[in-house]
C-alpha cells in the first residue's frame, strides 16, 4: 500500500514509517523537513501553510500525524484545523482513506486549546468519512514527545510527585500504536469511528513514573505525596498567564482524563499491546531481561553464588540459539530465592512439555556452570579428606530428604504458583 | 582403456590405511578417498585439572562454541558431546543415507573415521573365535603384529589377561595407573584363586595409547585430556598413519568425496560420489576397489550396487556401564591421569559366553554426566558427587556381538535402514554380570553403587560388524575369504563389514590386521 504519514519526523511518526516498512508499503513522508530515513518519498507539508497539498497518485491511506501540542494563540488553533480540512479534501480527491491521530484529552470542553482543537478536527473528520484514533499515553522507544519529557524529569528529581488522589493513564508502547494505526489502513473491514487505543486497565501516575525509574533509567526514585486539591487552588489563584506557563493546565488536563473503554477496539483491530513493564525496557521487551534473571536463578541454583555475566551470557544465548529464547517465567520466589528451585521436579508442572523444558534448561544450566573456574572449584572438589567429603555427602542426603518433605507440604501451593504464571509456563 | 588408479581405498580409517601400506609398498598406484572432516576446535593446552581452574575459555572445548554439548544432550555417550569429536560424527547419517530405526547408527565422514574418537582398546581374537574365519589362524599372524607395530600398544603385562589381549610380545609397558587402580589391582592379587573360579579375571588394558615415544608421537604424559583431544597424540588415530603413506609417490589421496555409487565399467570398476564441499559429481576408475568406509556405509555400497534387497545382519555388542565406589579411597585428591581403560576384565557368564569391560578414572569426565543420573535434587546430586566421585571408576561392559538380532536393508530411497533389538538372553544375562561384578569387585574393595548398572540402547557399541562375513564359499550378500564380494569381482570389503564374528573384546585391532593380511594378499595376486 502507498501510505502518506504528516508529522513523519515526529516521535510516533518515525516509528510508525519504520514498522510500516516492515509491512511492505510504500510509505510517503509528507512534513517539514525532509525525512530522516532517506530512502522514503518526500513532499513538504507544514499545518501553518496551508495550502491545498496534492498527494501523490495511487495513494490508498494518509494518517494525520502531524500536530502542534503548545498552540499558543487562536491563529495556530484555526490553521490546525485549517491543514486538516485541506488534507481530508486532498485525500478525497485521491480516494484515500484518512486517518486522524488524535488525543485522549479531546472533548468539546476540555481544559486546554489542545483537547478542543483535536475535538475540532475529529468532527472534520468523522463527518468526512475519516477514522479517528484517541491514543493513551504513549511511551517507549526514542525519547520523545511527552514520554521523553517524563523520563528527563525523572532522571532529573531525585523524589517525584505522588498526586492524590493519583490520575490514572491508560498507556500505550509507540509501537503498538503504529501497528494499530497500520491495522486501520491496510484492513477493509474496520468501520470508519474512533478507535480509543490504549491499555484496558488504567494504571496510576505514579506507577508509571515508578516503571520509568525501574524498568528504563533502572534506578530508584522516591514519592513525595501532592494533594490535587492544592494543585487545583494554584490553577484557580494565579491567572491565565501563569496557569500557562507553568504548565498547570497540562497537569489540569492529566486530572481530567476520561477513561476510555478500549477494549472493544482493540478487539476489533485484533491489536494486543505489550505489558508496561517489558514496553518500558529501553528494547521495547524484557525478554532478555527475563531470560538474564531466569539465568540468574538457574546457575545461581547450581553453583551456589552469584553467576559470573560471562556464563549469563552465554545461557541467555543457549536459550536464544537453541530454545526459541523465552524465558519460562518462573515465579518471583525462584528467581529471588534460588534454592526454592529444590521444589520442582517433572511431578511440578501440569504439562509435560514445560517439565521436559524446564529439566533441559535445568541440564543446560550444570553443563554451563560446569565449564567455567568457579565450576571447576564446585563440581571438582579438590580432595579435602574423608572426613570432609563424608560430611558433605551426608549433609546433601539431609537436604534431600529436607526438601522431599518440603515437597511434599508444599506441592499444591507450588502447583498452584506455577499454573498462574504466564509466559511459556 | 586404462583405469586412474590400480586400487581406490573407500574411507582412511583404521582398516583403510591398514589396506593402504601393502598395497602402496608394493609400489601399486593407490588412491584413497574419504569424506574429509577435520578437527576444527584445539584441545586444552594445559593438563585437564589445570585447564578446569584455570581457563577462562573451558566451555569453547568443553560445551563447544556453537553448544554442540548441549544440542547433543540426547545422545547416547559422553563422546558424542565432546566438541572437539563433534568433527568425526557429522554428517555421516545424512551424506550416507543411513537411518537407525531403534538402533544408534553412527560412522564418520572424517579423516582417520571412528578411530578420532575411539577408547583405544585393542585385543587379538582368540583361535577359538578366528576358527569361525574361513582361513587358517596364522595368515592373521603376521598381520596382527605388523599393525600392533605400527600403531604403538601400550599395557604389556604379565597378568591374568596376557593370554585373552594376547598382545604382548608387541606391547610397550603399561601407562602408570591412578592410585584407584592401583588399589583395586593390588586386592585382586590378594583374592585371585577365589575370583578366577568365580570366572572373573582382572588385568591391566591393552590400550592403543603410547607409553614410550614412537615416530613423531609423544607418549602419555597423564595430562587427563584423553576424552577432549590429546595434544601428544598419544593416542593412536589413523591419522598418525597418513603422513608415512604420503611418502610413497604412488599413494594419491582425495578428502571430501562421499562414494555413493559403485558401477562395472569393461573390466574396471568406477567409483563415483559427490564431493561434500563443491556438490560436484566425480567418477574414477581403477582395477581394483578397497572398501573401507565403516560398516554401515560400505554395507550400504555393496547393497545398492548388488541391488540387493533382503536384510543383511548387524553384528553389535550390547553394553552396560557402572560406577564403582572404592570407600576406602574416599576424600582421595583429584589428580591428573590417563583417562581410558586403566583395568580390564573378564567375566565368564552362562551359556559359555564371556563379558568384557574396562574401568577408567572418573576426573577427566565432566559431572553433569553422572548428576544427570542420581536421583537428588540438583543442587545436592552436584554436592554428593563431588564427595564421592574422586573414589569413583566407571566400568563398561560388552557382551558378543551376536546377541543383538539386528539387520540392516536397503530402501526403497536406497537409504540404509537399521533396525534390531538384544536377543532375549542380554538381559538374564546382564544381571547375572550384573551381579557377579559387584561380587568380584567387593572382593577388591569396590562397591557397585546401587541404580548404577545400566543397560546400553543397541548399537550404542558403535562396534558394528559382520554385514557382508566373509565365508569360505560365499553367496549373494556374503565375501570371500578375501573379502571380496559375491557378484561383484575386484571389489574386497576390508573394514567390520566382513568379520564373520565379533566377540565381546574390542575388534578394532582384528580388523586392522584383517584388512592388512586382505592388502598382502592383493599384492601376491598381482593385480
Amino acid at each position: 500500500m502507498k501510505i502518506v504519514v504528516t508529522g513523519a519526523n515526529g516521535y510516533v511518526g518515525t516509528r510508525l514509517i519504520t514498522i510500516g516498512d516492515k509491512h511492505g508499503h510504500v510509505i510517503v513522508v509528507a512534513s517539514r523537513q525532509p525525512p530522516i530515513i532517506q530512502e522514503n518519498l518526500w513532499i513538504p507539508f507544514d499545518i501553518y501553510k496551508a495550502n491545498l497539498i496534492e498527494l501523490p497518485s495511487g495513494t490508498d491511506a494518509i494518517v494525520h500525524l502531524a500536530a502542534n501540542t503548545l498552540l499558543a494563540n487562536n491563529t495556530d488553533k484555526k490553521s490546525e484545523i485549517n491543514a486538516a480540512v485541506n488534507l481530508i479534501k486532498a485525500a478525497k480527491e485521491v480516494g484515500a482513506k484518512f486517518i486522524f491521530v488524535s488525543s485522549q484529552t479531546a472533548r468539546s470542553d476540555a481544559p486546554t486549546a489542545y483537547g478542543r482543537t483535536k475535538w475540532r478536527i475529529e468532527q472534520e473528520v468523522l463527518s468526512a468519512g475519516g477514522w479517528v484514533v484517541r491514543p493513551g499515553q504513549v511511551y517507549g522507544g526514542e525519547l520523545r514527545g511527552l514520554f521523553g519529557t517524563l523520563v528527563s524529569t525523572v532522571r532529573r528529581l531525585p523524589l517525584l510527585p505522588a498526586f492524590i488522589p493519583a490520575p490514572k493513564v491508560q498507556p500505550i508502547h509507540v509501537d503498538d500504536l503504529a501497528e494499530g494505526l497500520l491495522r486501520i489502513a491496510e484492513r477493509g473491514d474496520v468501520p470508519p469511528d474512533v478507535y480509543c487505543l490504549a491499555a484496558v486497565a488504567p494504571v496510576s501516575f505514579s506507577i508509571l513514573l515508578d516503571t520509568i525509574a525501574k524498568s528504563r533509567l533502572r534506578c530508584w526514585r522516591g514519592f513525595l505525596p501532592v494533594p490535587v486539591l492544592v494543585i487545583n487552588a494554584l490553577t484557580f489563584i494565579l491567572g491565565e498567564k501563569f496557569r500557562t506557563r507553568l504548565g498547570l493546565e497540562r497537569l489540569q488536563s492529566l486530572f481530567n482524563l476520561p477513561v476510555m473503554e478500549t477494549r472493544p477496539d482493540l478487539n476489533q483491530l485484533g491489536l494486543e499491546l505489550r505489558p508496561l513493564r517489558s514496553g518500558m525496557h529501553p528494547s521495547g521487551n524484557d525478554r532478555r531481561r527475563r531470560l538474564l534473571r531466569e539465568g540468574q536463578a538457574m546457575l545461581g541454583y547450581i553453583l551456589k553464588e552469584r553467576p559470573g555475566s560471562a556464563v549469563l551470557r552465554r545461557y541467555i544465548r543457549v536459550i536464544e540459539q537453541l530454545r526459541g529464547g523465552q524465558a519460562l517465567d518462573l515465579p518471583k520466589l525462584f528467581l529471588g530465592y534460588p534454592i526454592f528451585l529444590s521444589l520442582l521436579d517433572e511431578s511440578s508442572w501440569t504439562n509435560k512439555i514445560t517439565s521436559a523444558e524446564y529439566l533441559w534448561r535445568l541440564d543446560a544450566a550444570t553443563v554451563l556452570a560446569e565449564a567455567t573456574p568457579v565450576g571447576a572449584y564446585r563440581f571438582l572438589g579438590r580432595g579435602h579428606g574423608v572426613l570432609y567429603s563424608l560430611f558433605s555427602m551426608t549433609h546433601a542426603v539431609l537436604c534431600e530428604v529436607c526438601w522431599r518433605i518440603s515437597r511434599m507440604l508444599f506441592s499444591p501451593l507450588v502447583r498452584l504458583t506455577l499454573s498462574q504464571e504466564k509466559g511459556i509456563l | 582403456m586404462i583405469p586412474d588408479f590400480d586400487v581406490i581405498i573407500v574411507g582412511s580409517g583404521p582398516a583403510g590405511v591398514s589396506a593402504a601400506f601393502p598395497l602402496v609398498e608394493a609400489g601399486l598406484k593407490v588412491l584413497m578417498v574419504d569424506g574429509g572432516k577435520r578437527p576444527d576446535i584445539q584441545p586444552p593446552e594445559m593438563d585437564f585439572l589445570s585447564a578446569r581452574i584455570n581457563d577462562a575459555e573451558q566451555w569453547k572445548w568443553m560445551v563447544g562454541k556453537d553448544f554442540h554439548a548441549l544440542k547433543m544432550r540426547d545422545a547416547v555417550s559422553p563422546k558424542l558431546r565432546v566438541p572437539s569429536h563433534a568433527f568425526a560424527f557429522d554428517g555421516f547419517e545424512r551424506s550416507n543415507k543411513i537411518e537407525g530405526k531403534d538402533f544408534i547408527s553412527v560412522g564418520s565422514l572424517a579423516t582417520g573415521g571412528l578411530s578420532n574418537s575411539w577408547g583405544c582398546g585393542v585385543a587379538r581374537f582368540s583361535a577359538t573365535e578366528i576358527a569361525k574365519f574361513p582361513f587358517s589362524a596364522s595368515e592373521l599372524e603376521l598381520s596382527y603384529r605388523r599393525v600392533s607395530q605400527r600403531m604403538g600398544i601400550s599395557g604389556r603385562a604379565n597378568d591374568d589377561l596376557s593370554d585373552y589381549f594376547g598382545l604382548d610380545e608387541d606391547a610397550q609397558p603399561a601407562i602408570p595407573m591412578d592410585m584407584l587402580h592401583t588399589h583395586l589391582s593390588q586386592h585382586y592379587l590378594n583374592h585371585r584363586k577365589k575370583l578366577n573360579s568365580q570366572g572373573f579375571r582382572l588385568g591391566r588394558s591393552r590400550v592403543a595409547v603410547l607409553s614410550e615415544d614412537m615416530s613423531g608421537r609423544q607418549a602419555c604424559n597423564l595430562s587427563g585430556n584423553c576424552l577432549w583431544g590429546c595434544q601428544r597424540h598419544s593416542l593412536y588415530s589413523a591419522v598418525d598413519d597418513l603422513p608415512e603413506l604420503y611418502k610413497y609417490e604412488n599413494f594419491t589421496k582425495i578428502s571430501g568425496f562421499v562414494v555413493d555409487d559403485l558401477t562395472r565399467c569393461d573390466r574396471y570398476w568406477s567409483v563415483s560420489g559427490q564431493n561434500t564441499l563443491s556438490n560436484e559429481r566425480k567418477t574414477i576408475t581403477a582395477n581394483k576397489v578397497v572398501l573401507a568406509a565403516g560398516t554401515l556405509a560400505t554395507t550400504r555400497i555393496v547393497l545398492k550396487a548388488l541391488d540387493y534387497r533382503d536384510t543383511v545382519p548387524v553384528l553389535s555388542c550390547p553394553t552396560a556401564a557402572f560406577l564403582l565406589w572404592l570407600p576406602r579411597l574416599l576424600g582421595a585428591p583429584r589428580l591428573p591421569g590417563f583417562g581410558l581403560g586403566q583395568l580390564s576384565f573378564a567375566l565368564a557368564l552362562y551359556d559359555n559366553i564371556t563379558a568384557f569391560g574396562s574401568t577408567f578414572a572418573t576426573t577427566g569426565i565432566p559431572l553433569s554426566e553422572f548428576a544427570r543420573h542420581v536421583p537428588l535434587r540438583r543442587r545436592y546430586s552436584i554436592d554428593l558427587l563431588r564427595g564421592l566421585l574422586s573414589s569413583c571408576v566407571v566400568g563398561n561392559i560388552f557382551l558378543p556381538g551376536h546377541l543383538t538380532v539386528a539387520g540392516a536393508k536397503l530402501g526403497r530411497d536406497e537409504s540404509l535402514v537399521i533396525s534390531g533389538k538384544y536377543d532375549d538372553k542380554v538381559m538374564p544375562l546382564m544381571n547375572e554380570a550384573a551381579k557377579k561384578v559387584r561380587k568380584a569387585y567387593w572382593r577388591l574393595g569396590g562397591m557397585l553403587l546401587p541404580g548404577s548398572f545400566t543397560v546400553g540402547r543397541p548399537g550404542g557399541d558403535i562396534h558394528y560388524a559382520g554385514t557382508l562375513p566373509m565365508r569360505e564359499s560365499s553367496v549373494v550378500g556374503e565375501t570371500s575369504p578375501l573379502g571380496e564380494v559375491k557378484g561383484m569381482d575386484g571389489v574386497y570389503v576390508v573394514d567390520g563389514a566382513c568379520l564373520p564374528v565379533l566377540p565381546e573384546k574390542s575388534h578394532t585391532l582384528t580388523i586392522m590386521a584383517n584388512a592388512d593380511r586382505i592388502g598382502r594378499q592383493l599384492v601376491v595376486l598381482k593385480i
